[in-house]
């Protein structure tokens, strides 16, 4: 009945009427399936490998000798080839999940056709050579150049790939890396700001492919400066401006406005250089002279004159390229920054907010690649340039070959590479970079936790700033990054992840938009006077960050823009943002903003009709053709500022110009689990948002292929009840992590207290909250220098350790599905004692010359495992590798912690037999209890609803939808028609029931509100955490128990728990504590010399090594640490003497 | 308190009874006694399941203690149970539980050849026992299914190449021990409701608001006599004491309309069976568990060995 119901809606859904507002939700697959939810990485990575690595190579092509000039290398082309790996000069085709598997990276050739001259002195001639490779790349899952681009289920599932893994990541060594999307400031744009001091300062990052360089202008009493890392101290911003050629004062004023308030705040300046006597380039040059930064170590001959002129040629708001000596671009900028910096004195609103996004860009893994291959590329040149330039001052009988020098330097780009990947450290020394941490293991604890991490943002500030403003929530931010995705604690607010809809773009070529500008009528800088510049009829025109010049109709110029780029003639993600406050245009098209496709609106009238949907069902249309026919377009976070954005068609106005797709967009992938997100508090949502990482449940399709370090699966896990639009576009329904659990919300029994769940017996015994948990164990079958290696033989069937051995086949490694214990061996094997020197005799080595190094399993006693599986692998080092996973199921136990979707978590009360639950009328008895003192102080009403909704789910037969902010355009069920199902069920509307006790057999005093919750069962469990100890190891050194639960370490009592003892007076207890079950330790002490000696065995007393005698000795007991701390103290010339009394 | 009874002969009126489904009255005894029977249906009515599997091999996407678990949960035939023995009170194999007292021992044998996907189904287990079998969820009467593709209870789903061989020992059980060996889906009841409709009241009541206070129930309590326009109680028991008819009649102005209580001493109880023993054989077996379970309690205030004579029962009384 269920299921045809489901279909008659359909069916009416799809002949239902042309409504007047459109249902545009079916876009949002469109727009999954088009851009999947890693796209951006995705794109970034295409973009390297398919535009970026040409230009760096094209960029640095020619590699010349500096002996012979005429011997040169080229590159002529730049490719990357299949994944492939070349091992003893086979190369075969790589898949990623044997790089999973046997541990390898998951890479490709780097190809380069070159063209070089061979031979030295007489013969030269100019070859070519095709396809040679110069390192290998790893590649991005799923990108262009993978092997799984383009691939349908059934092949991803022939690959033993999972078709819902997102890719995006790469594979090193057999690890999943994952390079964070990393957050920065705006490069190239003018920030007005305050530093420490609170002095008010434009800066500006600038970044060009050959430099970067920070330009500060600021204003110190009342006087305009210029502070550059180029130079000692800070330089007045007149003598700079003379430097570079305007002599005028009167053009400077002109140049940053003649207004009187402006001219005024210049004075001051003026005042000072004129002071200083500087009045022509010359002497301002010589000024500057002065204050240029001498480098220790750098000759004083290279000093030479016209540094300063190169330093504001080249670091002085380096992206403004000065072309054949022409500093008049460079003097505007430098003007239009002091203006922007006097405007912001003069009105503090002007002031930018270096929190707003869009003064942020996104760096994403293909950008920073590419600076690391970028540098590599370079250094290998360099190297190849120094061995070909030292091989041509030798005379050498063979020819000479370019290209076998470059072969030396191939091995530094694919260890360069992968070492970054794997370490997560960015060293680039042409950027004095050095970041940490850029790449993380993927997390595949859940499916979400996966998907999750890849939308992570990380950040570049520090963490420990005190300040609030990065932390805190970004209007901007809406619709971009998810307001509710962030950790908790010191990272709050400063990690963010991506909303769903979001994408990042890349860089896109600038000559022909800037051509393009120019033909839609932006007057040439070159053109300007300095007078017109800040003309009040006209715009100034910024094309990323570069004046490009003026614009008499700005809106005019900006609607033309706009609508080149809805037809498609230009890029689609180029923004065009009209700054009335700043009388600027900014077009951008650089890489790293965040945008978003919205519905363009024509005077509020949405331009998606009924039959571009209908066109999309019918599959006649895809997404790209929306944006293609300029029905959606991507706005960027400042041009969302130009626009007035409905949340839906039937609010739009006539000043509307664009309309939201789905509301529930804003959120990212793990805040689009939670139903009714909109109806709970919203640090509630934040929690479930770093818990659903935590959830066990289905991890891929591949999940018991893999060969994971550990692995958390759910036995039975179930699709939600209650789901949401986000679960079914990510893929949730089909790889849930959780159990739909009926709970009663109802105190029972006082195990329940502080948030304690009690769980049913029964379901525990049908398999709820069953999880199966997997752990690697790895073994390597070394080879060493000397020839020998390690050899694994046949277990003893007989003798002392035959026990230990059972599990174990005759090839001597455990079998799959053997029970494995504690101190059990897994793998028999044996290492040569001298791995050193030596050689192997042609006999082999005796069985006496072997040392045994078999391998034990340690778990906690009593615990039993199953070997789930064994695989041999070989390694880089053809060494034999044999991974064991051990597989171990488990029930819930009390301790084990569970939680909602709705940042409830509890930990297993208690559990208790069916019996003794409540159960209703109809015989529905509860799988766990949970109390109700949860929900007044956590305002999570959505949980209420979702049990509301999942009890109607279950009695009409249809899933339930709670999706945020859904319920106007019905991707939510509403309360109402909720209950009204309820009641029809026979159900109270209000989701309570009648409940008798299952003790007593006597009706509760109360209705009890009971139905269906999606529980997940988080990786926190009692078993890896439970600890005691009474006797056991102790450290060496100290002789003290050892520390922490893997260690099977004493419970320590603290300062605190001293503390205590002491203010109780229970001297004797502390006594015990801290010495007796400690590090006790009896002493021979001198009563004479107060020294400690030493019990002599033979004599049977107590010698003093200092007196010589035996004769003064008493025996005492004191911590062994303390006599530690004597003996050392010894050591550095200090003696402690101990001075006994009678007890 | 010597010589005083409390005796009551409580009385039996079956509804309904069906194979897997039984609906009763029990009258004129008190929810202890109720409770009591529903308790022991649900944990102590003994059943034989599956206890312990060797799996001799396993090429299957399920792992080896999925299985087990899941072959545990099978239901059989377990009208032997009350006469067999538990395993570890067996004296003929010293508990071992290998012996044709305490044991069934069952054989499953699958291998897959073709290239469709093979459901392996409780009917692929080969019992020793003819009269412990997995139930037969094909029944005659199953209306909306296909009755060919009802192939009992799936186990797990093989491949072509994929093979599970294993065998399995069936031991007797009880629910308490853990929930495979409930003989009960569903064990509830209900205290009968006695509904008093205050006639004189009620007709000051216009049609329109009587039609509107019989739909205030969200179950079908109450109805219009279509000859007599007079409100009457079609079915007391589809009352679920949500008191919304109460409600709507304070809302009306109306307060006691209608009087609702629950008969203290009159339960009508649902029992649905696993399939593993017949409802009804289900009903006599708890009651036969609860008088055995009286009688240890009886004898324990005379003799204190007769402890032991009851073996598990025993143990039961000493709080086990």
């Amino acid at each position: 009945m269920g299921v045809a119901e489901h279909l008659s809606v359909d069916k009416q859904f799809l002949s239902a009427p042309v409504k007047s507002t459109v249902d545009k939700f079916q876009l949002l697959p469109e727009f999954l399936k088009v851009r999947g939810l890693v796209k951006q990485h995705l794109d970034s990575f295409n973009y390297f490998v398919n535009t970026e690595i040409k230009k760096i190579v094209r960029a640095n092509d020619r590699i010349t000798s500096l002996v012979d000039p005429s011997i040169y290398l080229k590159y002529t082309d730049v490719k990357i080839g299949e994944p492939s790996i070349t091992a003893d000069n086979v190369t075969d085709a790589l898949t990623p999940h044997m790089c999973r598997l046997s541990d390898l990276t998951y890479s490709a050739p780097i190809m380069v056709n070159i063209e070089y001259v061979r031979g030295s002195h007489v013969h030269k001639t100019i070859e070519e050579k095709r396809n040679v490779v110069i390192g290998s790349m790893p590649i991005m899952l799923r990108s262009c150049r993978c092997i799984l681009n383009g691939k349908d289920e059934a092949e991803l599932a022939r690959l033993g790939e999972c078709p819902l893994d997102p890719g995006g990541y790469f594979i090193v060594k057999g690890t999943e890396k994952v390079i964070l999307i990393q957050e920065q400031l705006s490069k190239n744009r003018i920030i007005i700001g305050t530093d420490k001091k609170g002095r008010l300062n434009a800066s500006i990052t600038s970044s060009t492919e050959s430099t970067k360089s920070q330009t500060v202008i600021l204003m110190d009493k009342e006087k305009i400066y210029v502070h550059l890392n180029a130079f000692t101290k800070q330089v007045p911003i007149m003598v700079i401006m003379k430097a570079m050629g305007m002599e005028s004062d009167q053009e400077v004023v002109q140049m940053v406005g003649r207004d009187p308030k402006y001219a005024a705040l210049l004075l001051p300046s003026i005042q000072e250089c004129a002071d200083s006597d500087v009045h022509t380039q010359q002497q301002a040059l010589e000024f500057l002279e002065k204050k240029v930064k001498k480098f220790t170590f750098s000759n004083p001959s290279q000093d030479k004159e016209g540094r300063a002129m190169d330093i504001l040629r080249d670091v002085l708001v380096a992206n403004v390229p000065v072309r054949r000596g022409n500093f008049r671009p460079k003097c505007i900028y430098v003007a239009v920054m002091m203006r922007r910096m006097m405007e912001a004195i003069l009105n503090k609103d002007a002031m930018d907010d270096k929190d707003y996004v869009g003064n942020k860009r996104l760096e994403l893994s293909g950008q920073l690649i590419s600076l690391l291959f970028e540098d590599l590329f370079k250094t290998m040149n360099s190297e190849t340039k120094k061995n070909m330039d030292m091989n041509l001052t030798k005379t050498r009988s063979n020819l000479f070959d370019v290209s076998k020098f470059m072969m030396k330097g191939t091995y530094s780009i694919t260890q360069g590479l992968e070492r970054a990947i794997s370490t997560g450290n960015w060293d680039v020394k042409r950027f004095r970079m050095h970041r940490k941490g850029m790449t993380q293991v993927l997390a595949r604890l859940s499916f979400i936790a996966t998907v999750g991490h890849m939308t992570k943002i990380s950040p570049q500030f520090e963490k420990s700033r005190k300040v609030s403003g990065p932390r805190a929530l970004q209007p901007s931010q809406w619709g971009m990054l998810c307001p509710c995705d962030t950790p908790e604690g010191e990272a709050c607010g400063l990690v963010k992840n991506l909303a769903l809809m979001t994408h990042v773009t890349t860089d896109e070529e600038e000559g022909p938009l800037i051509s393009l500008c120019h033909s839609l009528g932006v007057e040439d800088l070159e053109l300007l006077s300095a007078e017109e510049l800040h003309t009040p009829n006209s715009f100034l025109v910024i094309f990323n960050g570069l004046i490009l010049g003026k614009h008499k109709q700005p809106q005019h110029f900006a609607n033309a823009m706009r609508k080149l780029r809805r037809a498609g003639k230009i890029g689609e993600f180029v923004s065009i943002f009209v700054n009335e406050k700043q009388r600027c245009v900014y077009v951008a098209s650089d890489g790293g903003r965040v945008c978003r496709p919205l519905v363009i609106a024509d005077k509020g009238v949405s331009r998606i009709k009924e039959l571009h949907m209908k066109e999309l069902r019918d599959g006649i249309r895809t997404f790209n053709d929306f944006v293609r026919d300029g029905l959606l377009e991507y706005l960027d976070v400042n041009e969302e500022n130009n626009a007035l954005i409905a949340l839906y068609e039937s609010e739009a106005g006539p000043e509307t110009t664009h309309i939201e797709i789905e509301p529930f967009t804003i959120l990212g992938v793990c805040a689009g689990l939670i139903p009714f997100p909109h109806h709970n508090q919203s640090p509630r949502n934040t929690y479930q948002c770093a818990m659903g990482k935590q959830a066990m449940g289905n991890i891929a399709y591949n999940q018991l292929c893999r060969m994971d370090t550990l692995l958390y699966l759910l036995v039975y896990p179930q699709r939600p009840l209650l789901t949401t639009r986000t679960i079914e576009l990510v893929g949730y329904d089909k790889l849930g992590a959780g159990q739909n659990a009926t709970v009663a919300v109802m105190s029972y029994s006082g195990y329940d207290i502080e948030d304690a769940i009690v769980m049913n017996k029964s379901s525990l015994d049908r398999g709820f909250g069953r999880c199966i948990v997997m752990k690697k164990l790895s073994a390597t079958n070394q080879t060493y220098g000397n020839g020998t290696s390690d050899r694994i033989i046949r277990p003893q069937k007989v003798g002392s350790d035959a026990e230990r051995m059972q599990i174990l086949d005759d090839d001597g490694l455990a079998a799959p599905g053997e029970i494995i214990r504690p101190q059990d061996v897994y793998i028999n094997k044996e290492s040569p004692i001298n791995s050193k020197d030596g050689g192997v005799p042609p006999t082999g080595l005796p069985d006496s010359a072997y040392k045994s190094t078999r391998q034990t399993y340690k778990g906690p006693q009593g615990e039993t495992a199953v070997v789930d599986r064994v695989s041999l692998y070989t390694d880089n080092n053809n060494n034999l590798c044999i991974k064991f996973l051990i597989r171990q199921t488990r029930r819930p136990e009390v301790g084990d912690k569970f939680s909602s979707r709705h940042g409830q978590k509890g930990v297993c009360g208690t559990i208790v037999q069916q019996e003794d639950f409540p159960f209703s009328e109809r015989g529905i008895c509860p799988d766990l209890i949970m109390n109700p003192h949860g929900f007044p102080s956590r305002m999570t009403i959505g949980k209420m609803i979702e049990l509301l909704g999942g009890k109607a789910g279950v009695s009409c037969g249809r899933f339930h939808y709670g999706s945020a902010f859904g319920e106007p355009s019905g991707h939510a069920d509403r309360v109402e028609t909720i209950s009204e199902t309820l009641v029809n069920h026979g159900f109270s509307y209000n989701g309570k029931d009648f409940i008798y006790s299952g003790i007593t057999g006597c009706p509760l005093q109360a209705y009890i509100f009971m139905g269906p919750i999606y529980y997940q069962k988080l990786k926190h469990m009692v078993l890896d955490k439970m600890h005691a100890r009474a006797r056991g190891p102790r450290v060496m050194l100290t002789r003290q128990p050892t520390e922490g639960r893997s260690r099977d370490g004493g419970l320590r009592l603290g300062e605190m728990e001293r503390d205590c003892l002491i203010a109780y007076g229970a001297s004797m207890l502390i006594f015990e504590r801290l010495m007796i079950s400690s590090d006790p330790f009896e002493v021979q002490v001198c009563r004479v010399c107060g020294l400690l000696g030493y019990y002599n065995h033979k004599l049977k007393t107590g010698i003093c090594s200092t007196c010589k005698n035996g004769d003064n000795i008493s025996t005492m007991k004191l911590p062994y640490a303390c006599k530690l701390l004597f003996q050392e103290l010894q050591s550095m010339n200090i003696v402690p003497r101990l001075k006994l009394t009678e007890a | 308190m010597e010589g005083v009874s409390y005796q009551r002969f409580p009385k039996v009126k079956i509804r309904e009874l069906k194979d897997d489904y039984l609906k009763f009255e029990l009258r004129e005894t008190d929810a202890s006694m109720a409770n009591a029977l529903r308790r022991v249906m649900l944990a102590e009515v003994p059943t034989i399941a599956i206890d312990l599997v060797e799996i001799e091999g396993n090429s299957s996407v399920l792992n080896d203690e999925f299985l087990a678990h899941r072959l545990g949960l099978i239901p059989l035939t377990s009208d032997r149970a009350m006469v067999m023995r538990f395993s570890r009170d067996c004296d003929a194999c010293d508990g071992d539980g290998q012996c044709e007292f305490c044991s069934v021992e069952f054989h499953l044998h699958v291998r897959c050849d073709s290239d469709q996907t093979l459901d392996v189904t409780s009917h692929d287990l080969v019992s020793s026992d003819p009269s412990v079998v997995p139930v037969d969820v094909q029944r005659a009467d199953s209306v909306g299914y296909d009755t060919s593709e009802q192939r009992g209870i799936i186990i797990v789903k093989l491949r072509r190449g994929q093979e599970l061989r294993l065998r399995a020992i069936a031991r007797k059980g009880i629910g308490k021990d853990h929930a495979k060996w409930s003989p009960a889906a569903t064990v509830t009841f209900m205290y009968e409701p006695e509904i008093h409709i205050n006639e004189d009241m009620m007709e000051t009541l216009s049609l329109e608001e009587k039609r509107e206070w019989i739909e205030s129930s969200p179950t079908k309590v109450f109805g219009l006599d279509p000859n007599t326009q007079q409100v009457i109680v079609i079915d007391a028991e589809a009352y679920t004491y949500d008191d919304e008819v109460i409600k709507k009649a304070d809302s009306m102005g109306k307060s006691g309309l209608v009087e609702i209580y629950a008969k203290e001493d009159s339960f009508i109880f649902t029992v649905e069976s696993t399939g593993a023993i017949k409802a009804s054989q289900l009903f006599i077996n708890a009651i036969e568990v609860l008088k055995q379970k009286l009688d240890a309690v009886r004898l324990s205030e005379d003799t204190e060995e007769a402890d032991d004579q009851f073996g598990e029962l025993g143990a039961h009384m000493r709080g086990g």
